[in-house]
Order: structure tokens, then sequence, then C-alpha cells
């Protein structure tokens, strides 16, 4: 991805820009994209967009550690947009689609673990048009998501949303099923086309240290798997968890949650060095853990039934050349007592029993480019490979995988090609636009108080409502959304210059107007005013609108209002006819004059414009060229008698309203 | 350029209503650039006839097309009307001129073409040009008293003048404004001087210009 400051003109190539939030995404979600769905209340819009790349809206609505966010362009202005619980936002509120199943390739494919990488490639393989079966080894699909992710972060009801549409691509899975001991890899590889292991890390690590094989000391993935069973564990009052990372939190908050009085978390690194998120930190923290860094395991010794963790002062985690070299200053010692000790210091692969040849490490031996192993017609993908990711990641290497067996099964490259292709990425924001954008703090998401948290594994976050979520992500600039220009239609006419507030257009020798996307917030003013159609936004349609339209009014009866209503106001008044139809629209300066008359052609009694309320604008310069567009539409009504046909019911109440 | 505006609708409807299929013809020059004949004023122009046509209870079937220049014979060359019973030209006068010359069927107006002028500013314009054929501009400091005084008068103001505002009262009196720019030049000494009266002639004597052709136009 070529970080190049670029001063776009967007007709000049069809090299596709990309928005901070969609680069920094592991999949590229088209971000801009559903926000903007969401802005408008189109929840379903939203997910079908989310869905094109990523098949667990639902899922990373909740638990993605949204690497998208720290690219935000508002992070200059305030704080980036949410765009996590967004997505969560779109799930919670959409409707998945029904998938169209087609199973027009005749090649099957075997995927070995039903975690995240497993069904993001089963999702994908399903829709270039193979047969897919997920093979997992636990009762239920969703690996690490449902047995290593406690309920209080991500319900099962939440993952099984997911899973559900995924299956519905007609994907079989067979579950119970321990590839390596109920069936060889051999046998699936003479089952399928090709088999994809996608098995993770099932492993948690041990400690090298004395004492440590005491019957009070539990690994992490068992503890938390019992848990999420809905297991009772008799964790004893004092519950130690030796790790810094957010499965450590994760163990820390669900040992509090299973009754333990007292949790303390003792990690190697430093409070700023932890690798956990330090949000997931502070959670932990007010909900009562104790949390203490820069200790390093020396051995557990017995206390009567009970046990004791002896540590000693960890000086420096890492070296200079930031490798792990920890070092230890012995004349600072502590000793943490504890009914129950709890390692969540690390997962590794278990792949001794699939037959696949092993690198002297102990990974599967595999072409990084192809994703082939050493036997034939298996390949391997997501954490089993790379060692421990984001789910993101995950989602991002089985979807990569699907490329690449679709590759090698159908010589169909495109999947890898779009995959692999070099995007520009928009720059920051510029002064000129950044001095003119109002500061509007991110909406945050309600969340049961920590002394209720701390007892239940209900989940904590409740999820935006829809209102919230539309406000939320009115926040977004719409970056890459905005402008393009078709210059052989263009008349030099400068209209769009004399529009823009941002003075994103500019003039160059020749009379060719010039947009700079960074500057772009995708307000829509110069595509309203361009008399040559020669702009268009790039997030949005005026043909679709024609064809919305034409289907809104399809059946009409002979007392319908179409009501074109902007989305950034809340509450819309109630319109007068029995058979009111809205459009919603991220701005009234979407909608033409040549619509509103096509409404009314096409058999509509009357349209109403609706909404532009001053104080819930996105563009307030906008508003007034929506005033002119109004006044234009009733006075080429006035002739033709129709003035009552059209309606400005602009920053109207309901008072207002009632006498129309 | 050439400033046009379009024509009320209900002239532009009675002049197409009798025909059955009636194409626009926008004009991506002047015309668009006016924000009078550009593709959005075709579609939206297109848009109200079939509303007010349908209104009237006539069925008219409106084509939408769109030209670089009107008034080009290479451009208009391009039209493709041969499905339709008449043309309704969004160009200026020039344009429908060209049209009707090139096409074999009846082409209408559907702009009135105002003025030669400037922009200034969103959607608005200054008349600025008359073409009257004998340019005076050099005397006047660069406004023209053809254009911009109501009376086209060569030596002004008028009578009719008050606190720098037109007797019309609806425009600054250009005489005064020529004198104050003349001043702003430390120039004010060529306002005593008399312009001669214009050779209106050199408009009749002028039907057409060819660069090439060896007369000389005066």
């Amino acid at each position: 991805m070529s970080n190049a400051r670029l001063h776009m003109d967007s007709s000049d190539s069809d090299n596709h820009v990309f928005a901070p939030c969609r680069a920094r995404c592991p999949v590229h979600i088209d971000v801009p994209g559903y926000l903007s769905a969401v802005a408008d209340g189109r929840f379903s819009d939203a997910l079908d967009i989310v869905l094109e790349r990523n098949p667990l809206p639902s899922v990373c609505g909740r638990i993605c550690l949204r690497p998208c966010e720290e690219g935000c362009r508002r992070c200059l202005l305030d704080e980036p947009v949410a765009i996590a619980h967004l997505k969560r936002a779109a799930a919670d509120h959409g409707v998945y689609p029904l998938p169209i199943v087609s199973h027009s390739r005749p090649e099957t494919i075997g995927v070995v673990g039903g975690g995240p990488a497993g069904l993001s490639a089963a999702y994908f393989l399903s829709r270039l048009g193979f047969g897919v079966t997920i093979y997992e080894a636990k009762p239920l699909l969703g690996g690490m998501l449902r047995y290593g992710i406690p309920n209080y972060r991500l319900p099962d009801e939440a993952l099984d949303r997911d899973i559900d549409h995924i299956l519905r691509h007609g994907i079989g899975a067979e579950t119970g099923v321990r590839v390596g001991e109920d069936i060889s890899l051999s046998e699936l590889a003479e089952r399928h086309s090709a088999v994809l292991v996608t098995v993770g890390l099932q492993n948690s690590r041990s400690l090298p240290i004395p004492g440590v094989e005491h019957e009070r000391v539990m690994t992490a993935l068992p503890f938390l798997e019992a848990s999420s069973r809905g297991e009772r564990i008799d964790l004893g009052e004092r519950v130690l968890v030796v790790g810094g990372g957010n499965v450590a939190m994760d163990v820390a908050r669900t040992a509090l949650r299973q009754g333990a009085k007292h949790v303390r978390v003792v990690c190697l690194e430093s409070a700023e060095e932890m690798p956990a998120s330090a949000e997931e930190i502070q959670d932990a923290h007010l909900e009562g853990v104790e949390i203490c860094p820069s200790w390093g395991p020396k051995a557990v010794v017995d206390e009567a039934g009970t046990c004791a963790l002896e540590t000693v002062r960890c000086a420096s985690v890492f070296d200079s050349e930031k490798r792990f070299a920890p070092r230890f200053d012995d004349s600072e010692t502590g000793r943490f007592e504890a009914d129950t000790l709890i390692l969540a210091i690390g997962q590794s692969a278990d792949v001794n029993n699939l037959g696949l040849p092993l690198t002297p490490r102990g990974i599967i031996e595999l072409d990084p480019l192809t994703l082939r192993t050493a036997v034939e017609k298996v390949y391997a993908a997501g954490d089993v490979i790379s060692g421990p990711t984001k789910v993101i990641d995950a989602v991002a290497a089985g979807q990569r995988a699907a490329a690449a067996i679709c590759r090698d099964l159908a010589r169909d490259p495109r999947l890898l090609n779009e995959l692999d292709e070099e995007n520009a990425v928009l720059g920051r924001v510029p002064e000129t636009m950044a001095s003119k954008l109002e500061t509007r703090r991110r909406i945050q998401m309600e969340r049961l108080e920590y002394f209720e948290s701390r007892h239940t594994f209900e989940e904590v976050e409740l999820g935006y409502t829809e209102y919230e979520a539309a406000r939320e992500a009115q926040r977004c600039l719409s970056c890459t959304t905005g402008a393009r220009v078709a210059r052989e239609k263009c008349a030099s006419c400068l209209t769009c210059m004399r529009v823009c507030p941002h003075g994103v257009p500019t003039v160059k020798v020749g009379g060719w107007v010039y947009f700079d996307a960074e500057a772009c917030h995708a307000c829509g003013a110069c595509a309203s005013q361009c008399p040559a159609q020669a702009i268009s936004l790039e997030g949005f349609s005026d043909a679709e609108l024609t064809r919305t339209v034409q289907r809104t009014l399809a059946d009409a009866g002979l007392d319908t209002t179409v009501v074109f209503a902007c989305g950034s106001t809340p509450i819309l008044p109630a319109f007068p006819g029995r058979d009111v139809r809205t459009i919603t629209l991220t701005c009234l300066l979407r909608v033409s004059t040549a619509h509103v008359l096509q409404s009314l052609h096409e058999g509509a009694s009357r349209v109403v414009f609706a909404g532009c309320v001053e104080a819930s604008c996105r563009f307030p310069h906008a508003r007034v060229l929506v005033g002119n567009l109004s006044a234009k539409i009733s006075r080429s009504l006035e002739p033709l008698g129709m003035s009552d046909s059209f309606v400005v019911a602009t920053g109207a109440d309901d008072e207002e309203l009632a006498h129309l | 350029m050439i400033v046009v505006r379009q024509k009320p609708i209900d002239e532009i409807t009675s002049m197409v209503t009798h025909h059955r299929r009636v194409l626009l013809v926008g004009c991506n020059t002047c015309a668009a650039v006016a924000l009078a004949g550009g593709e959005k004023e075709v579609a939206t122009l297109a848009e109200l006839l079939r509303l007010s046509t349908s209104r009237r209870g006539s069925s008219v079937d409106f084509g939408e097309c769109m030209l670089q220049r009107q008034c080009e014979p290479e451009f208009v060359e391009e039209l493709e009307s041969e499905e339709y019973d008449a043309v309704l030209s969004l160009g200026c006068g020039a344009g429908v001129a060209l049209l009707a010359e090139s096409v074999p069927k009846p082409v209408y107006p559907a702009l009135d073409t105002l003025f030669i002028g400037a922009a200034k500013g969103l959607a608005s314009w200054q008349a600025e040009c008359s073409a009257c054929g004998s340019c005076v501009l050099g005397r006047t400091a660069g406004i023209c008293p053809v254009t911009r005084c109501a009376k086209g008068i060569l030596n002004g103001p008028c009578g009719g003048v008050s606190d720098g505002t037109c007797e019309l009262g609806d425009r600054p009196c250009a005489w005064v404004e020529i004198y104050e720019r003349l001043e702003s030049f430390g120039l004010e000494q060529e306002y005593g001087t008399t312009l001669e009266p214009k050779d209106n002639s050199v408009r009749i004597r002028t039907p057409k210009w060819d660069i090439n052709a060896e007369e000389e136009p005066r």
C-alpha cells in the first residue's frame, strides 16, 4: 500500500484510493461506505457492505481491536469514529441477507477447524462457488470465539448470528470430529479436492518453573472453555493470573464472575508495556482486578493446600533490539498467595496428530505465497501458521486461503489479485478543512456499571440504539466517498469552485477542474449544482436514486406522499396523506429537481422535503443550497398549477405541519 | 460568454405539445455555463415537460441529448434525431439557428438569449457587451455604455441620474461608474472628450465574417 500524498484528481486513474480506516483494516472493509449507510439509518445496507469483506460483523463489532480507528482522520480533530461499535449496530439492527447459494464449481473443500479463519475461508470459498464442509473437534463451531472469549464480551447469540449466516451459504459442518484421531487428514484429502487446515492454537503454554504441576495451578484455555460451557469452577477466594495480555484480562475478569473475591494479575511487563489493550486493562481494573506488573515468576510453592507464586522483580523485558530478553533484579522478591493460580502466558499449536511435515520449530511446513503445505492438496492458514493474531487477522487469513485455493483449483486468480492490489491511501485532513469542522465527541455506548458487571456473564456493552448509531456515524468525514469529476463532461463553468466551502475544486491551465480528495467530505454541494452532470459522488448514485423513486412508487395509490428526508434529522414530523413513503438521504442536496418532478409524474400526489434542521445539520453551508433548490422546484411547479404538490417541511415542527 | 435563460414553461409547452416525439438538445458550452442548457437542465426540463404535457392530457415522448456546442456544424453532425418529429434546443439563438439549418424538422428554442456577460459569482451574470461591432471600451475604462447605460448613450450621464443610480432604479449609472474608474486611474481628463457617434452600419454591413475573405470589414 503506497502512502503517497494525493492531490487527487479522481478521474486520473482507476486506481482506487482507500480511506485510512479501510486501508488499515486487514480485510479492507469499505468502512466509509457502511458508515454512510448507518448514518442514513440503512442498517441492512450497512450489513451488506460489511459482509462483502468480513463474514463476522457481529463478532468483530464487539471484540475487534480496531486497527481502523487508529487511522481515522477524525483523530486529529477530536476522537476517531466508533467504527467497530457501528459494525455491531449494523449487525444488531440490520437484517442479514439471504444468500444465493450456487455451487457452480464441481470441486469441494474440507476445512479443518471452525474458528474465525476456518469460517472465513469457508464463507469465501462458498461464495466463489465451491462446496465446503467444516470439520470441527468441539461440539459447536466458533473456535476461540466460542471457547476462548468470555460471554460478557461476546455472547453466544451474537456469535451464532454470524455463524448461522455463514452456514446458510450451503456450508456443511461436521462437529465433534477430531481430524488426526477420528479421521485422518489423508482421508479428508481423498474426500475433497483440497483441505485447508485452520486449527488455530489449542494448547495453553505452561511455565518451566519448579512446582508448576501443583494441583491448584491451571492454564487459561481449559479454564475459559469450561467457563464458557457454563461450568461452575471452584477457584477459592484468591485467584492469581500470570500474564499481561488480553487473554490474562479475560481470565481475571472471568475469575471474578466465577466467584473469586480477590483477583490479581502478575505479569513480566511494566504497566506501559503490557500487551493487553488499554481498554481491557482499564475494565479489569475498574471491576476490581489488581494488576501487579514487572514481576518474573520463579516458583510455585505449596501452602497448606493452596499455593503461592514466588517472584523476582523484572527490570526489563526487551533488549535494545526489542527482542524478548527479560532481565531480573534478584535483590527484590515477591510472594503472591492464592487459592488458584491460572497461567495465561500464551498459546501454541497442536499439530502433531495431523501427519503434516513440520519445520524444526514444530510449525507446519508451508509455502507462504501459495499456502500449500508439503502434502499435496493440503493448505494451512490462520494462527496455526502465524502465531497469535487478532480475530480480524484470522478473517483475512481465511480470505487469502480461499483466494489461493481458488487460484489453484479453478485457475481463477481474481480474488487473489484483488487482495494483492496496491491502493493509495488518503492523507491527513488539511488545515483548511480542519479549521472549518466542528468538534463532536464520540457517543459513548451504554454499558453495565462495573459493580454490576463483575458478577455476571451478561454482555457488558449494551450496544447503540439506532439513533445513537446514526448520530455516531454522522461524525464520519466520509473520506473517499466525495466528488469525482468526469473530465469529458466538464464545461469548466466553475460552479463547483463557487459552492465548495473547503476549496476542494481548483482550476488548472486549460480549464480543467481538479478535486483535492483529501479536503472533500462529500457534502455533495458541487454535484448538486454542476450543470453538466460532470460531478458525481463516489458514495452516492444519482441514477440509483432515480431507480429508488421508481421502486418506491411502483404501486402508488391515489394519495401517496413521497418524503425525501434528511438522514441527519433525528425526528421527523408526521406528514399528511394516508400512504407516506420515505426516502432517507445523507443530505437533501442529493435530490435533484428532476427527482421531484419524476416522483410527481410517476404517481406521487405530493412530494415533501423534510428535515434539514440547523441543530443536527452535518453540512451547514448546504442548507442555503437546499433552500435555493426548494424555491426553484416550487417556482417550476407554479405555472402547472401544482404548487400544492411540493411541500417544503424543512426545519418545520409538528405544529407547522398540522395545517398542511 | 453568451448568457441565456429558460423560457416560461407554458411557452415551451405550447410550442411542442402538438408533436409526438421531441428531442431536447443541450449545449455544453455557454448555455451549460449559464446553468440553463447543460445535461442537468435538459433532464429537469424533460421531466417538467413530461409532467406538464401529461397534465394537459397529451402524450409526448421527450428524448434527451447533449452536444458540445450547438453553434459548430461538426458537433451538430453528431445529433441523432431521426426518431423525433421536432427538436427543442437548449442553446443560444445561434445554436437554435444552426440546428434548424442542419435538421430537416422543426427546431424550437427553449431559452431566451440575453446578452454577452461575465460571471459575478454563483449563478449570477452581468451584461457587459452588446456586440455593436465598433468597440469603445478603450475610452470608457472598460465599462460599456452601449450595454450598461439603459439608453446606450455615448456621452453621459443624462439628467436621469440621481446619487449614482439610473432613473430606472435597477442599476448604477454606467456613466458615473465610467467617470469614477477613470478618476481612479488619474485619467478623468479623458472624460472631457466627446465620443463620436458610432457607425451603426458596421453591424448591417457584417452579416457574416470570414477571416480569409478578401474584403476588409470597413
